[in-house]
């Protein structure tokens, strides 16, 4: 009866106005898990958020390393972060973690597939709308992040976009400087969340 | 002193156990009062809120999905037209008292997830539309005056998702223009929070589906027949009528289901209060057996007796109703709170509603109910000997 109800009421619209703020997460895990990490047998899904994880003084630190602000109604200290945990076996074999990321004509999601040691092993856009987004979809330029850690994009600057890591081939896109803010980002943060703050 | 002070004096010979027994009764009544509050609240919010989808009727052509989530389900096939003309004919009828014309349209993104999804469009006429969903909110900007230009309202999880906030721009799937954000809506928990509105003529351009529409929304005046009414739609060619009165009636219906689990626990706390009321009766009977004797044997009649206890258990009950009644009232309020917590998706609008209607049939009910209780003790004082009493220990 309860689920009957709780569907109805979904169906009715008779929902009260709760604001939760968006996080990022896989569309199909189990599919995405598989093909990220071939070899992986489970994932574990964790849940973090810069308010639960030192409040404003994280959100400082985060935006101090990133180099530029926090801004918009959607990118906020409270926005939930979906960290992915793959095993093989007992063992973690790496971690796959999205981003949010406010593009020109859309919003982008940015997910990247990390080794244990923080090194980048795939990225790829789950969500993309731009006029270059066949370019900016293509293998060549997915293969570019490969390898990658938060000390590559240490010194990139969002706003300057100054110092961008040598491997990256430059696209004149606001989309391509809109990634790289979000890869950076992810870096950031999945220093903070996993990785403890290595390479600062 | 007559029976009705004798019996007032007795309830405050055992103050504690007056007092817990009143506690009883209270509870049960302010139990009883909140879950009859919560039926009529619960029961008028959701009409109300079905009365806010806007419309009372909605037009659309034969075997086309009206509904969002049907139409994704189906990869945004399935859509067909009716003609714009036939549609300004329905809506210049004189039962009509509102009606507003809609374009529904899927476009397949490539862009949208890893393999591409499907995106719903809405041509609106904004005048027409905005009347007749009122509840629709903005958390920016507003809607869009004109019927024509390259302008956008997203639904909240729309705009969530394409992190877009008024002056941002858009790209329509298919469409090489760009298209401006002028308003964000609140979230409402309906379709709409997935959509994108854009004006009416905007959408038949981009879409190329000049003079056709997918839907009428109407709403009739109030006089007006409404089956009648869909009776004379369905003499129109290749439509289908949504009439949210049936919609509705099966929302009743299904609620009418959790009612009856609701009115069940009314009932056991009618139960509860009038074991309640037995027992403490029967218990009070018991221990002042002597007494009894006694009275009888002063000259006292076994309808004085009857009289007496039956008057204690009145005023017990009356006192504890009234509190009951009045505590449902004084915490209405966090009643609901709690509600909302354990029911999130509750219908918007005062969840527990007590009128004097309730009240008075609480009072009156846990009363009628508490003398019932108190029959037997009653009686069985009145039937005490005079002798055996006071020879008893």
């Amino acid at each position: 009866m309860k689920k009957i109800l709780l569907t109805l009421f979904f169906l009715i619209g008779v929902q009260s106005n709760v604001f939760a703020a968006v996080g990022c997460d896989l569309n199909d895990p189990d599919r995405d898990v598989k093909r990220l990490f071939p070899t992986s047998t489970g994932y574990k899904t964790d849940y973090k958020s810069l308010d639960r994880m030192g409040g404003e003084e994280t959100l400082k630190e985060v935006e101090a390393k990133l180099g530029d602000k926090f801004s918009g109604i959607y990118e906020t200290i409270d926005v939930p972060y979906t960290v992915y945990t793959i095993f093989k076996g007992k063992e973690i074999i790496g971690y796959i973690h999205g981003i949010n990321q406010k593009g020109k004509y859309g919003g982008l999601q940015v997910f990247l597939a990390f080794d244990p040691k923080g090194n980048v092993l795939d990225f790829y856009y789950q969500k993309l709308t731009s006029r270059e987004a066949v370019q900016m979809r293509s293998k060549e330029f997915a293969t570019q992040f490969k390898d990658l850690s938060f000390v590559d994009f240490k010194t990139y600057n969002p706003t300057t976009q100054a110092n961008i890591p040598a491997q990256i081939s430059k696209v004149e896109n606001v989309d391509f400087y809109s990634t790289l803010r979000a890869v950076k980002k992810n870096l950031i943060l999945m220093n903070i969340f996993v990785y403890d703050n290595q390479g600062e | 002193m007559n029976v009705f002070q004798l019996s007032y004096k007795n309830l405050f010979r055992r103050k504690v156990r007056t007092l817990f027994t009143i506690i009883g009764i209270t509870l049960s009544t302010w139990v009883l009062v909140t879950l009859l509050g919560f039926n009529k609240g619960y029961e008028n919010s959701l009409n109300d809120n079905i009365e806010g989808m806007g419309f009372q009727i909605v037009l659309t052509a034969k075997g086309c999905p009206y509904e969002a989530a049907t139409l994704m389900l189906k990869g945004g096939t399935g859509l067909r037209y009716m003609p714009e003309e036939m549609v300004a004919d329905v809506a210049s009828r004189k039962e009509v008292a509102q009606a507003t014309a809609q374009l529904m349209h899927v476009e397949f993104d490539p862009n949208k997830g890893e393999n591409g999804g499907s995106v719903v469009y809405l041509g609106i006429d904004p005048t027409t539309f905005a009347e007749m969903k009122p509840y629709l909110e903005f958390t920016q900007g507003k809607w869009f005056e004109q019927q024509t230009g390259n302008v956008v309202v997203l639904g909240y999880e729309a705009a969530e998702l394409e992190q877009r906030e008024v002056g941002d721009l858009m790209l329509l799937s298919g469409s090489e223009a760009e298209y401006e954000v002028v308003g964000v809506l609140k979230r409402t928990g309906t379709q709409d929070d997935g959509m994108i509105f854009l004006p009416l003529q905007t959408a038949q351009k981009a879409f190329n589906k000049q003079n056709e529409l997918t839907m009428l929304g109407i709403r009739l005046n109030k006089d007006v027949n409404q089956t009648a009414f869909e009776e004379e739609l369905y003499k129109l060619p290749d439509v289908q009528v949504v009439s949210m009165a049936q919609v509705k009636n099966t929302i009743m219906g299904l609620v009418s289901s959790a009612k009856v689990i609701v009115l069940s626990i009314a009932f056991i706390a009618f139960i509860i209060a009038m074991f309640g009321v037995l027992n403490t009766v029967l218990m009070s009977v018991f221990e002042r057996y002597q007494e009894i004797g006694i009275l009888k044997s002063m000259g006292a009649m076994p309808k004085d007796i009857f009289k007496m206890i039956l008057i204690e258990t009145t005023i017990l009950c009356s006192a504890g109703g009234l509190l009951g009644i009045g505590f449902s009232y004084l915490f209405s309020g966090i009643s609901e709170v709690a509600i909302r917590y354990f029911l999130p998706f509750a219908p918007n609008g005062k969840l527990i509603l007590i009128d004097s209607q309730i009240a008075l049939f609480a009072f009156v009910s846990i009363t009628l109910i508490g003398i019932v209780g108190g029959m037997y003790p009653a009686w069985r004082a009145s039937k005490v000997r005079p002798l055996d009493s006071i020879r008893s220990e």
